[in-house]
């Protein structure tokens, strides 16, 4: 098919995981105003961070179909920090559609979108569940408050950017960026 | 492969392929030469003219002026008009007419002109009083379609004709570029005025159209040059393509074959209505007010452009009202006009049947597509 790669076609008239995964799921939700193209991934994930199902529903071109449902299969059996990575590479997924019209490269990026999205419903949950001595923080990389609050010290760091090149946290699906930055800025304070 | 995509465009008929022949070989001759060869040609030339004459229902063949294409019947028509006539400002025409008017209409908007864009109702048809109530003295064009091109949905030309005629000095020129061929037309007892058609929409090869006018009509020049077709429109004449439309005119004027073709779209139609939930037509339900072979149908909550591609996969040709364009996820205008809802229209398809479509190509259609739309609608994120 024009546009698609062989595997990518293959995917378009075959879609894999279509639907929804299993209850407790997670959903993250991707909508276009440029095309009105919708997108829902839903994923499981196991007490390892491990996704072991992810679904998906879309209506949109066959960029958008394909895309999601190569995601799906890329992350299963993923942690959610590597799929959260996969989804913030979203070139590699691109490459399939060589011959993208102008415009139409916000297809694949949708898919990734709401994977990223469900991921970050997950890692919320997850860090409100938390029970250790330590509040966590980013739940991709399992970082805690203390550690953060540690690197922030230890290094004088001042952007979310420098922590996640610092100890990784919010490197994954960026849940956590907002709590990080409040974290940078009672530090920041207090070091005044 | 089945082929349900004729109003995109139609086979050319073995007929008008065997009358082209000699003149794509030992026919090859200009007709507007003064000897033996250029008379042959235009001896051709003039039965084609008498051939399409006659299906129109022209009063004379001088009506009829041959054009590359449909578009520029419909470009000429609309802007000669214009030209003769520089104090009048005003337009009127319709929602849901094809780019070739409509894209004219809203460049001469740009330029300067009112025009006054006829709306339709849900299925797709014209309130009359509308376009009573927007004829002016100033008015100089009345420019609305026959045939609807997507969903085959018919306006009543006669009466429209009537009713500017009445109540306005407006030019009335009808693009009949869907309608030529489907349905009888007998233009001598209307009141239009200029009349559009396109010979690849009726089984003629692609590149050749023509333009009716009206004897009492005067239009300057399209195209400059040479004095071919009465000094109407220059250029050599494209005899093997005329050559071509005459003899699909004929063809439809002997057996249109529309009451085959309108027996398999309804069995189509009714197939399709039966077997597939949330499926809808597009246009009115009134069949006798739709061309016989056309008919656009929603599949809510699905894609029309994945749907084609299925279809496709399939061998089975169609075409979709929503294209997903590069910038812009834009339906139809002809749907957004009759407010189909965005997830109905983004799921319409346009099944264009023609003369050479069998039952086992209905039959075929019919068990393929429900399992595409089952498939298809199962990974629609608005249903559960």
């Amino acid at each position: 098919m024009s546009g698609l790669s062989e595997v990518a076609t293959d995917h378009f008239f075959n879609p894999r995981n279509v639907g929804e995964a299993d209850e407790p799921s997670f959903t993250g939700r991707a909508a276009s105003l440029i095309c009105g193209a919708h997108v829902r991934f839903s994923i499981q994930v196991d007490e390892a961070h491990v996704i072991s199902q992810a679904k998906f529903k879309a209506a949109g071109c066959s960029v958008l179909v394909a895309s999601s449902s190569m995601l799906t299969e890329r992350v299963v059996n993923v942690p959610t920090a590597g799929a959260a990575i996969i989804g913030q590479n979203c070139d590699e997924l691109t490459r399939n559609f060589p011959d993208l019209e102008p415009g139409s490269e916000h297809c694949p990026k949708l898919a990734c979108e709401a994977l990223i999205a469900a991921i970050r419903e997950y890692s919320d949950a997850a860090r409100d569940e938390w029970v250790g001595d330590e509040a966590l923080i980013c739940t991709c990389f399992f970082v805690s408050e203390r550690a953060i609050e540690r690197e922030i010290a230890a290094r004088g760091l001042k952007s979310v950017a420098e922590v996640t090149r610092a100890c990784n946290a919010g490197g994954g699906c960026g849940s956590c960026h907002q709590l990080i930055q409040e974290i940078l800025e009672t530090q920041n304070d207090l070091s005044r | 492969m089945i082929y349900l995509d004729n109003n995109a465009t139609t086979q050319v008929a073995p007929e008008a392929l065997e009358a082209m022949q000699p003149y794509l070989s030992k026919f090859f001759g200009n007709p507007s030469s003064a000897h033996a060869l250029g008379r042959e040609m235009k001896q051709a030339v003039e039965q084609a003219r008498e051939q399409v004459a006659t299906l129109l229902g022209a009063a004379d063949t001088s009506e009829i002026v041959f054009t590359s294409c449909g578009s520029e019947s419909d470009n000429w028509a609309i802007r000669g008009v214009l030209a003769t006539q520089p104090s009048k400002r005003h337009i009127i025409t319709t929602q849901v007419e094809h780019e070739a008017v409509r894209n004219v209409c809203r460049l001469l908007e740009s330029d300067g002109y009112e025009v006054t864009w006829l709306g339709v109702s849900e299925t797709g048809e014209l309130d009359l009083d509308d376009l009573r109530a927007a004829l002016r003295p100033e008015t100089a064009l009345v420019s609305i379609m026959l045939a609807n091109n997507e969903t085959g949905v018919l306006f009543p030309m006669d009466e429209i004709g009537r009713i500017v005629r009445e109540r306005s000095e407006a030019v009335f020129h009808v693009d009949g570029v869907q309608a030529v061929g489907k349905i009888p037309i007998d233009l001598r007892r209307t009141e239009v005025d200029l009349f559009a058609l396109s010979g690849h929409k009726l089984h003629a090869p692609q590149g050749i159209g023509a333009l009716y006018m009206r004897n009492n009509i005067s239009l300057p020049s399209f195209i400059i040059g040479g004095a071919q077709e009465q000094r109407r429109r220059a250029g050599t004449l494209a005899v093997p393509n005329i050559v071509g439309l005459g003899a699909a005119c004929r063809l439809a004027q002997q057996d249109s074959g529309h009451e085959m073709i309108e027996k398999l779209r309804n069995k189509l139609e009714d197939g399709i209505l039966e077997q597939i939930p949330n499926a809808r037509v597009n246009g009115t339900r009134d069949r006798s007010k739709r061309l016989p072979n056309t008919s656009n149908i929603s599949f809510e909550h699905v894609e029309g452009q994945n749907i084609l591609e299925h279809l496709d996969q399939a061998g089975i040709c169609v075409s979709t009202g929503s294209a997903c364009h590069s910038t812009t996820h834009e339906s139809s205008a002809t749907l957004k006009a009759m407010n189909v809802p965005y997830t109905a229209a983004q799921g319409s398809i346009r099944f264009s049947l023609g003369r050479y479509n069998t039952e086992t190509d209905i039959e075929t259609t019919l068990r393929v597509l429900p399992g595409i739309i089952e498939k298809l609608a199962a990974m629609s994120p608005y249903v559960k």
